[in-house]
Order: C-alpha cells, then structure tokens, then sequence
C-alpha cells in the first residue's frame, strides 16, 4: 500500500444499461489477487420474469462510507484515494452490518469465511497503474475505467453523475454512473 | 472520536489498573513474591491493561458497536440463560479457542494462526501472572537440604499452594520450558504468515508495514529472543545473553505498550464475533424480514430495525417519502432498484446510449 | 463401434466430464509467470486477443492483451475462463484403446498407431476408399485444417471429409458465393462505428459473441439505429431501437416483405443496381406479393414495426447488416441469407466505410478453417473441388496425378446417415462432437454404433469419442502454433504456451505419423507449422481466399492480415468490394429471388408449439471443453426451457416445473423458465448438454437442400407437465448421461 502507482486521473464509470449480463466481470473479478478467487462484483436480473435487463454493481466507494461507518468492529477503511478497502480479516466479526446498510448492495457476507468481502477496484491492479479486472474485460463496457477526457470523447451525450439520493439521504461516491447528458443526481426512489 | 481523550473510558480504564495494582499487591503477598527482574514488564503490562480497556471502552461506545455489545447481553440474560451460556461457551471453544472460521479461508493459514495465537495465548497465561507476582515457585525446602532426595517444587497462585512436582519430571520439564514451547509455535506461525504475506500478490498490494509486517516481526524477534535466553544458558555457554536480554525486554514492551493501538487489539476484539451469533440467532427466531423486490427473506428484521437506529445515531437518514426505508430492501433487491431508477432515467433523457 | 465399452458412469469417473476450479488463492507462479504469451481465445470467431501467464509448462492463468486491435483487453466469461482448460484432471495423457468391460486402457502409441492404420487398410481394402471417413472441425488452426483435407485426399484417399462447419455457418458460405463468389463477412468490425443503422437478424450477439457487442454499442453512441430480429428478447433486444420477434422458419417472408416494401417505396440505389449487380428485377418479381399484412400473418410480427424497419433501413446513409446461426440453420438457410444480402444490395450500401455486411462466424476458426479444404466439396483458398482448374492446380500443390485426387463426397449429416446405412465403415474425427452437437443424436448414437473402427483425435474423451475404438491424445489450442482467421477475415497467430503433457502429442505430429505409416510420408514433411503455413499460401494462391501475401511475420507485425492478400507487399483486405469488382464470374453482385416456403416441420395438432434451439453465454458449442470448467458450468448449471407466461398458463405450467418436451424423434426433461421475453407460441432450449438434458435429440435431421447445415432453430414439439419442481443445481447436466 504504501509503494504505489495508482493513477488519479482514471475514474471508474458505470452504465447498467449497457449491460448485457455475460458476466465476464464476474469471472474476471475472481481473477483479481486481492480476493482469492472469490467474486466481488454483482450481476443480476432486475426482473427475469417480465425482461432480460440486468444489473452490475462495483463498489462505489462512497466519500462517506456507510459500511465503514456501520461497522462495528472497525475493519473497514478508505484510503487516500478514496478507494474503501475490504473488511481487515483480522477484525472482520462477520455480523453484516456492512451488507444490510450499503445503500448500493455491495458488500458480501462470505458465511464460510465468517466475514465480510467487498470491491477493492482491484487494489493489487490499480495500485500498480493497471484497469480494474472487470472493467478491462467488460464486452459491453457498462464498466469503464478510465479518464473523464476519454469518457466525454467516447460518450458525448451522457453526464457521469456521483451524487445519489435514497428518501432522505443524499449519497455521493468516487464512483461515476453515466447518465443523460445534465444530469445531476440519481433519485433511487 | 480518538483525538480527544474520552472521560468515560478513561475512568474505567484507571479503575481497572489500580484494581489490577491492588490485586497484584496482595496478590503477590505484599511484593513478597514478586520478582524484581520483572520491573519493566509489570509497567508494560499496566500500561497495556490501561490502554487496551481504555481503547476498548472507547470502541464499546460507537453505535453499532454498543448496540451489539448491549443485544448480545440483553439476549443472554434473557430467557434460558443456561441454554445462551452453553452456546456462549460452545461457540467461544470453536471460535475463540480454535478459531475455527479461518479454516474455510485457507487450511494452512488456519494450521499457522492455530499455533500462533495458541502460543500467544498459552504465553500470556504464564507471564502476566508471573510478571503480576501472581503465581511463583518455591522449592520444598525439606528436599532442599536433604542431597538424597529429588527436590520438590510448589507452585503457588495468589500465594497458596496449588501443585507440586518433582525436578526433572516430566511435568517439571513441561512447565520450566512452558515458555519455549510457546516461542516455537508463535514462530511456526508468524514465519508461515511472514512468507504468505511476502508472495502473496494482493496481500503485498493491500497490506501497510506497520499494521501487518512489524507485528509478526515483533513477534519473531520476542520469540527468538524468548528461546535465545533459553538457550543461550543451556547450549551456548551464555553467549550474548545480555544483548539477547535487553530486545527481548524492549520487544515485549513495545508489544504490550502497542496491544491497544494496532493489529494486536484484534485480540481483544474477536469475542464480539461470538455475540454477532448470539444476536444472528435470536434475531432469527423474531422473525426474517422479507425484500419487498425480490420477495424473499433476506435478514433478520431485527437487524434491520436496528440498523436504521444505529444509521440515524451515524447521522444517515435512509427514511423514504412512503415512511418505509431504504434499509427495508435487500442487497438484491437495493441493485435492481438503482437498475431501475437509472433505466427510467435514461428513457426519460430519450437515449439508452451516447 | 458396438456400444460403450463400460457403463458410461464407469466412463464418466475416470475421463469426466469433471469440473475444474482454480485453487483458492489461484494457481501458484501466477504473479510471477515464466513468460506471458500473447495469442487468443479457443472460444468462438470473435478470436479475441488474450495473453496466457505460463509457469513451469503449465497455464496458470490469463492477462487481458490490451493492445490487440479487436478487442483491446475485454473478454467474455468464456475468455476468462478458458486458461482452466489447462491442468484439468480430464486430460487425456496418452492413447488409448477400447477394452470391453473395463471403458479404455492405456496403450502405447506404436500400438495405438499400428491399431488405427492396419484398420484404415483393412476396411479400404475390404469396402472401397471411401468407406473409411473423416469428421473434422473448425476449432483447428488454418495449419491443421489444411493438413486435415490434404491427409483425407493423399493419404487416405477418401472422398468422405467433411466437417462441423456444416452445422455452423455454411448456409452463409453458400448465400456469400452466390451472391459476391466469394465468401466473407465485407468489412471489419470497426466499419460499425458509425454505421447509421444496424441489423441484427438470428444473432444472439451478447451471448454468443459477446465482445462483438462493444462495436455495436459504440455504434449506438454515435447514434446508430438497431434493428433485432430473433423470436427472443435477446439481450441486445432489450434496448433495440426495433425487435422484431420472427416466428421461427419464416425470415425469409420477412426480408422479402422488407424487399417489396423498399423497391415500393423507392428506397433503392438505383445506380448501384443497375451497374454492379444483376437479377434485380427477378429478385422483385419473387417478392411482389409480399405485402406488410402477408408477411405479418406469416412471421407473426405486426406490420406497423415491418414498416418501421424497413424505413429506417431504406432512409439510412450507412447501415451493416449481421447476421448468424438463427437465420442459417435453417432448411431454408441459404435463402435467408440471400433474403438479407438482397436488402443490402438493393441500398448499395456494402464496399464503402460504414457501410457493412456479413455472418458472424461461430467457431474458433469458422472462417479460416471453411476456406483451405477440409469440406467435402472444396480445396485450399476456397476452391472448388468439381473444376478442374482448380484440381489441377491442388494436384499440383500436392504432387499428386489430378486425377488420384479423389472427388466431392458426403456432407456430415449426410456421412452419419451413410454409416447408418452400413455404406461407410471407419471413422477418424478430431474436433467434433457429433453426439451432442448433430440433430436427432439418438440417430447418430446408432450410427456410431455400426462402426467398424472408429478413431478418435481429442484432448478430452468427449462424449463422442466413448464410442471410439482407438483415441489418440491429441493437443490443446495452447498447445501448437498456428494461425487463424477471425469471424472478420483477420488472420491472426495462435502462439504455442506450453508443450502437451504426458504423453499426448501435437494433432500435427499424430496426423503427420499417420500419413507416414500409410506410405503418403513423403507429402507430408514439414520442419514445423509455418512450413505448413507457407505450403498453405501456395494452396490458397489464385483462389478466393488468398493467403499467398500472408507470412508469420505479417501477422505478427500488424496483429492480424485480412485476407485476400495476393502478394507479400499487398497490406490485406480488411474492406471488402470498394473496387465494386465482386468476385462472380461476371465482375457482378447477384440478387437472388426468394420465394418464401415452410420450414421442414410445421407444427400440428399433435405437436402445437414451435421448438427452437440456441446457445447461452457460458457454454461453448458440444460444451466439450467448457463443460469441464467449474465457474462457466455454475453460471448456467442447465438447459432450461423457456416458455411465455401465456403458453405456460395454457398448460398449467409452473416456474421450474419440469416438462416434458417431445417431437418426434424424442423427448427430453426440462425444467420450465416462465418468462414474457420470448414469443407465446414458441419455446427455446439451449443445446450444449449430453445425453438426456439434450436439445438435440429434438431437433430435426432436415438438411437444407443446398448448404446441407440441417434445421436446428426450428421444429415441433408437444409439451407435458410432469408437476415435479425441480431446484436449481438437481439435475447434473454437465455430464447427463
């Protein structure tokens, strides 16, 4: 962590509706040192009975975690560069506190382990200067990791938005969602 | 939370050293047992007691986790006490003792942590005691005197006499070497996670130096030290003892002094995983809660409902404008809301793509 | 040969199928691998590009190629996980032969060999040459694809080679030749960019070809119009601009429909027509009755989004037109394709940037292993083998008199049902897995069992080869050098990783053994596989897909060469036509008239619904090497059958009940999916299971009547509930007996 050539100027960039449910990032997330070829990253259908969309989730590394703040055994912290690591194995207790509060559903309870796993973006990856696995292999490209510079040029007509609303809670993250272009906000509810 | 001293941890924290001094000094019958050489243990292991219920108490009181500590034992003290306790100590052999959840992680890592934390814990057992003047030997002085006889030992706890054994008994050759056992296992471990945590790609890229790498250092260089002692006198003529001496004292005092502040309060911390059981369990028997997405039950609704408590306490607001809450959905059911409310919004900006 | 020799659970424990998982934290030497090689995916056309982490001869894992032009990095689960197909318990190590009552015993390959060649000469000498067959496949590089087709004709001088490419794409080879004389997809891929309007017809483009998707989004960002035609809501049909849900069977009343209603509407390019194609007007006459209201009573799709269609295609600047299996695997499959080329003719819009079409070949080398001779009808570079021209100059190529050169000989249906009828006796087949990947296998299990020798080349004892009396071990793509040609007609290199364990060898080496044991030794001599590579050049030179310019250094120098490349400083071919000269004898694109008829089998009152079969995401063709991948078969553990809400209610199905499909060859159990994202009179059914959780044992044996591919997308069935709800994981699919 502390020798590290992690790159500021990418950003990770999200659009679900691009999505087409292969899974690829699923697989590749495994591939990622960091979680012991587990999966961190969620697909899955909206509504299988009535359409075929599906969803992908990362972590969105919230500038204020939730997870982090909800834990009650302190195992979850946000680095420098905003990325909210994984529980710390060692104080991990396992009770879920992170999964039930993550108002984005990301966080794990890996019942055989005992303990909580979640995204790191690929810390081993990032931290090197490398695309997170997911994004690098994404055929669809629901997730890009890269600068503003090359989303703008690539997307013209959309607006990464970082700023979620759940009821009374407003929820800003490190992580973009492409949205129509002016967007602000995205109102879950 | 951490930056300003907390008056309420504080306060528990002194009353439990000083207890801890009064105890030590009567304890040891008035220093009468206490073993001078010790000295700059005993302030390492107060300060250590002092800063582990000091940082302890000042965790109890982050919400989330002073609502575990305060349901774990309201659940216990609630109905069939027996029955919770059983389980408590049950699950406390498992987990505790055993750490049995590191083994799905990875059964050589369960093997290495297994020894680690038993030659840990067997350690502190003998010399805080020790270090406290708690329990001490004492030859029976009739076999002392008398060169016929094998000589025999007494141990004493608080000052009474709680077992004897003979020199050179296999019990005598167990407890004198207690510490060297101990060493071996600690070193087992830590050199295992040592390697693990030198080739293992994505610990390399997570791990810090002072919050993984310097405590199994610490705990080699105490051990090695820890047998060097040992040995020294026994095979190497008391070759470097002093230089071996004085880092294993600096070592183990840095080790106690750092308890509370890093790696090491994991120690500490784990028996809140028992309680997570306990609160998993009888939050199970009041009832799932069932996502209003996905349909399926998905957690306890006593979790739920205690975590809008414990979110509000952080200052989150989940509320809904229908008086229901965010927190009501499932992880599932949360993504397939955001998939939603992000289609919607996509379709009303006229274009899926661009 | 006779039927197994043990009870296939027997057969099963020892060869698999088994499932392979990475170890827990990943195979060790993964983060400090020997060497990275850069070569690509065994998976499907697309070829993407992909670097194999070697340790210690072993593949231990993979790392996006982020450089390879096609695909930059991404990869589909497949992709991902096809480094697994390496270490796998399964492996086959050495040869092994058939022992009654024990399954398959080791043997040493001077006795394997000495087995299969006194066998071969056995039942040449007995039965004639062409009693002894050869089934091939195009998951083969360019090199073994060759040697394939020149071992079948010098040294085992049979007329019977043909190859599971005629379960794939031939349909679109015939419709290509036909209409352009030669056979290709016109532009890369990159050409979709800024296509205005795309066309998707029978392609299930996010599940079969998943990194083709990025193109076409990236089309989309640019404000491209998409247009999917498939009786599913596909999930590229999700966000389509248009989905047009066909009845399965009738395309081609659609693009007649579409034909009439652009001619009607004067959206043709006029010029276009008049100086660079020719039979326009009969194409026309053949469609002139093809109203919106015909074509919605026949394809089921209301006429309002016919039009809709129609217009967008008729009023675009650029457009590219894709299509696949689901338009071609058709009795009609051939005259579907003509349907789509003769709208893209009739607009002009092919040759020119952003103006495309093409098939979306499926297999590994579909396009580079249908052009160098190892079909039935055809020899290197795409040439015929009915000329004699092109004999010649084979015979030539080969040293061999023109006329030992055997003739044209049976397609792969067509040599199964021969094998039925007791005409042909032998087979040798590598790379194919007729029992789960034919129609009607119930047929082709007899077939197998009136062999009088059968030898297999594979890595995996795949389900076919259980029936085999001799399997030699062969070798896995990571395994041999070599080249292949992408579903866009790029030439690409497939880079050796590692050697093949144990004892099991280099398909090259066995091929090339045999041919030397069967006194062809002499033609068969090769320093290594770009020897092969350059005899191939000279094989392809002058044909239409010439290879002549194309050297392995080329290749790796510009990451791909599209072919036709005539000479070595010719840069490729990556557009198709901008010269408007096609490739028929007269310089001309053709139109060809599309009377619409009925598929092979319409449903009834006994068989009332319409069957359709298909692929999911995780699952490679037969499913021989991705059934054997934990993660790929827990992504999708079985086939079920997918069946509208209404017709589900009809027959009081509920979700995941399992029902009993029947038509009239079999019938299988499937577990239902109740979804409103297909057609209410048709049901689908994924085929890349064995044994009873088959979809081929449905499907009809029906070949269409030019390309020979035989009718998988369509049939009718009967549907039963049998009130039993069966939870995921129960049935073991992977290796359904």
């Amino acid at each position: 962590m502390e020798v590290t050539a992690y790159k500021t100027d990418m950003e990770f960039f999200v659009d679900m509706q691009r999505c087409i449910g292969c899974k690829a990032c699923e697989m590749a997330c495994a591939e990622c040192e960091t979680n012991g070829h587990q999966s961190m990253i969620h697909v899955n259908y909206v509504e299988r009975a009535v359409s075929i969309q599906t969803t992908v989730q990362v972590c969105m590394h919230c500038d204020d975690p939730v997870c982090a703040r909800v834990c009650p055994a302190d195992a979850i912290s946000k680095d420098d560069f905003g990325v909210v690591h994984s529980a710390n194995t060692a104080r991990c207790i396992g009770c879920s506190n992170c999964v039930m509060a993550c108002p984005f559903g990301v966080p794990i309870k890996e019942e055989k382990y005992d303990m909580m796993m979640k995204c790191n973006m690929c810390y081993d990856r990032t931290s090197a200067g490398k695309k997170p696995m997911c994004a690098t292999v994404c055929p669809s490209q629901a997730l890009f990791y890269g600068t503003r510079e090359e989303i703008s040029r690539m997307r013209p007509n959309s607006t990464p938005v970082n700023t979620f609303i759940f009821g009374q809670q407003t929820v800003t993250t490190k992580v973009n969602i492409m949205m129509p272009k002016g967007s602000t906000h995205l109102k879950v509810h | 939370m951490h930056t300003s001293l907390n008056k309420k941890a504080l306060l528990v924290a002194l009353v439990v050293t000083l207890a801890c001094v009064v105890i030590s000094f009567y304890g040891s019958r008035k220093l009468q047992n206490f073993d001078p050489a010790l000295i700059a243990y005993l302030f390492g292991t107060l300060f250590a007691l002092f800063g582990g219920i000091y940082r302890y108490c000042v965790w109890l009181q982050r919400p989330p986790t002073w609502m575990y500590f305060r349901r774990t034992w309201q659940f216990v003290f609630s109905g069939s006490f027996f029955v919770h306790l059983y389980y408590l100590a049950a699950d406390s052999v498992k987990n505790l003792l055993f750490q049995r959840f590191i083994y799905p992680r990875g059964k050589k890592r369960w093997i290495a942590h297994f020894l680690l934390a038993t030659g840990c814990m067997a350690a502190f057992a003998i010399t805080i005691p020790l270090t406290l003047g708690w329990i001490n030997f004492t030859l029976d002085p009739a076999t002392a005197l008398d060169p016929g006889t094998t000589r025999l030992y007494y141990a004493n706890f608080f000052g009474f006499q709680v077992m004897s054994f003979k020199l050179g008994s296999v019990m005598a050759f167990l407890i004198f070497h207690a510490l060297t056992w101990c060493s071996w296992l600690v070193i087992a471990g830590a050199v295992f996670f040592m390697v693990r945590r030198m080739t293992n790609a994505g610990l390399i890229a997570t791990q810090t130096f002072e919050g993984d790498l310097l405590p199994l250092i610490l705990l080699i260089i105490i051990s090695v030290t820890g047998l060097g002692l040992n040995y020294s006198y026994a095979f190497m003529k008391g070759m470097a003892y002093d230089f071996m001496a004085v880092t294993h004292a600096i070592s183990v005092i840095l080790f106690l002094v750092w308890i509370p502040f890093g790696k090491f309060f994991h120690i500490i911390q784990r028996p809140a995983q028992i309680g997570a059981h306990i609160y998993k369990k009888e939050g199970m028997k009041r009832g799932m809660a069932v996502c209003p997405h996905t349909g399926q039950a998905f957690a306890t609704q006593l979790h739920v409902d205690d975590l809008k408590t414990v979110t509000q306490q952080l200052g989150f607001d989940f509320t809904l404008e229908n008086g229901s809450s965010h927190l009501d959905f499932s992880p599932e059911g949360k993504r397939s809301l955001l998939a939603k409310a992000h289609l919607q919004a996509r379709q009303e900006g006229g274009n899926l793509f661009g | 040969m006779a039927r197994l020799p043990a009870s296939p659970e027997k057969i099963i424990h020892e060869f698999g199928p088994h499932l392979n998982y990475a170890p827990q934290e990943g195979y060790p030497g993964r983060d400090e691998p020997d060497k990275s090689v850069k070569t690509h995916c065994c998976f499907c056309g697309m070829q993407c590009g992909i670097q194999l982490l070697v340790k210690n001869n072993k593949v231990v894992g993979f790392e996006p190629w982020m450089e390879f032009p096609f695909n930059q990095g991404r990869l589909c689960p497949k992709g991902v996980q096809r480094y697994l197909q390496d270490n796998h318990p399964d492996r086959l190590l050495g040869p092994l032969e058939r022992a009654e009552g024990v399954g398959f015993k080791p043997v040493s390959w001077e006795h394997a060999m000495d087995r299969t060649v006194s066998e071969i000469r056995r039942i040449q000498q007995t039965y004639g040459n062409d009693a002894f067959s050869v089934l091939s496949g195009v998951s083969l590089t360019n090199e073994k694809s060759y040697l394939m087709g020149k071992f079948a004709r010098v040294a085992l001088k049979t007329a019977n080679l043909d190859y599971n490419g005629r379960l794939c794409m031939v349909s679109a080879g015939a419709g290509n030749k036909k209409a352009f004389g030669l056979d290709r997809t016109s532009n890369n891929y990159e050409d979709l960019e800024h296509a205005e309007v795309i066309i998707v017809a029978g392609a299930n483009v996010s599940e079969t070809f998943p990194t083709l998707t990025h193109w076409i989004w990236r089309a989309r960002d640019n404000g491209a119009r998409l247009i999917v035609i498939d009786p599913r809501v596909i999930p590229l049909a999700r966000t389509a601009d248009i989905h047009l849900p066909v009845k399965p069977g009738t395309d081609s009343a659609l693009y007649g429909a579409m034909l009439k209603y652009l001619a009607d509407h004067d959206m043709l390019d006029h010029d276009f027509i008049n100086n660079h194609t020719t039979n326009f007007q009969e194409t026309l006459d053949a469609v002139k009755d093809y109203t919106l209201e015909w074509a919605e009573s026949v394809t089921g799709i209301e006429k309002e989004k016919i039009q809709q269609a129609a217009e967008l295609w008729g009023k675009a600047k650029t457009s590219f037109l894709l299509h696949a299996r689901g338009i071609e695997h058709h009795s009609k499959g051939v005259e579907n394709v003509l349907g789509c080329i003769n709208l893209v003719l009739a607009t002009g819009r092919i040759g020119k940037p952003y103006c495309g079409y093409g098939t979306i070949t499926g297999q590994g080398n579909g396009q580079g292993g249908r052009e160098h001779g190892h079909k039935c009808d055809q020899l290197p570079g795409n040439r015929d083998i009915t000329n004699p021209a092109h004999r010649q100059y084979i015979a030539d190529v080969w040293g061999i008199p023109e006329p030992e050169l055997p003739g044209k000989g049976l397609t792969a249906y067509e040599l199964i049902e021969a094998i039925h009828r007791g005409e042909v006796k032998g087979l040798l087949s590598i790379c194919f897995n007729p029992l789960v990947s034919l129609p009607n296998n119930n047929y082709v299990r007899e077939a197998l069992e009136k062999l009088e020798f059968y030898v297999c080349i594979d890595f995996f004892l795949n389900e076919t080869a259980r029936h085999a009396d001799v399997v030699l071990a062969g070798s896995l793509h990571e395994e041999e050098d070599g080249t292949v040609t992408t579903a866009e007609g790029r030439v690409v290199r497939i880079r050796r990783a590692v050697t093949p364990p144990g004892n099991a060898r280099p398909d090259t080496d066995i091929i090339l053994e045999l041919a030397e044991r069967l006194g062809a030794g002499d033609k068969f001599r090769y320093a290594d596989t770009e020897a092969i590579f350059n005899e191939l050049r000279v094989a392809s030179k002058g044909g239409t897909a010439d290879y002549y310019g194309i050297t392995y250094k080329k290749i790796e120098d510009n990451m791909g060469v599209f072919w036709p490349c005539p000479s070595e400083d010719h840069p490729g071919t990556p557009r198709l036509w901008e010269d408007r000269k096609f490739a028929t004898p007269d310089g001309k694109a053709h139109f060809n008239p599309v009377k619409y008829r009925d598929p092979g089998e319409v449903t009834d009152d006994e068989y009332p619904v319409v069957l359709t079969t298909g692929r999911v995401v995780s699952q490679y063709l037969s499913g021989t090497q991705t059934r054997r991948i934990g993660k790929l078969v827990g992504l999708i553990p079985e086939p079920l059958v997918e069946i509208h809400p209404v017709l589900a209610a009809q027959y009081g199905i509920r979700q995941r009940e399992l029902v009993r499909v029947t038509t009239r060859r079999g019938s299988g159990e499937f577990p239902a999916n109740i979804v409103e994202t297909i057609r209410k009179d048709t049901v689908f059914i994924p085929y890349h299971w064995p044994g009873k959780k088959s979809a081929n044992q449905l499907t009809p044996g029906t070949l269409d009547p030019v390309s020979k591919i035989p009718e998988f997308k369509v049939c009718a069935c009967k549907l039963e509930p049998l009130g039993k709800i069966s939870a995921p994981g129960e049935a073991h699919a992977f290796d359904s007996i």
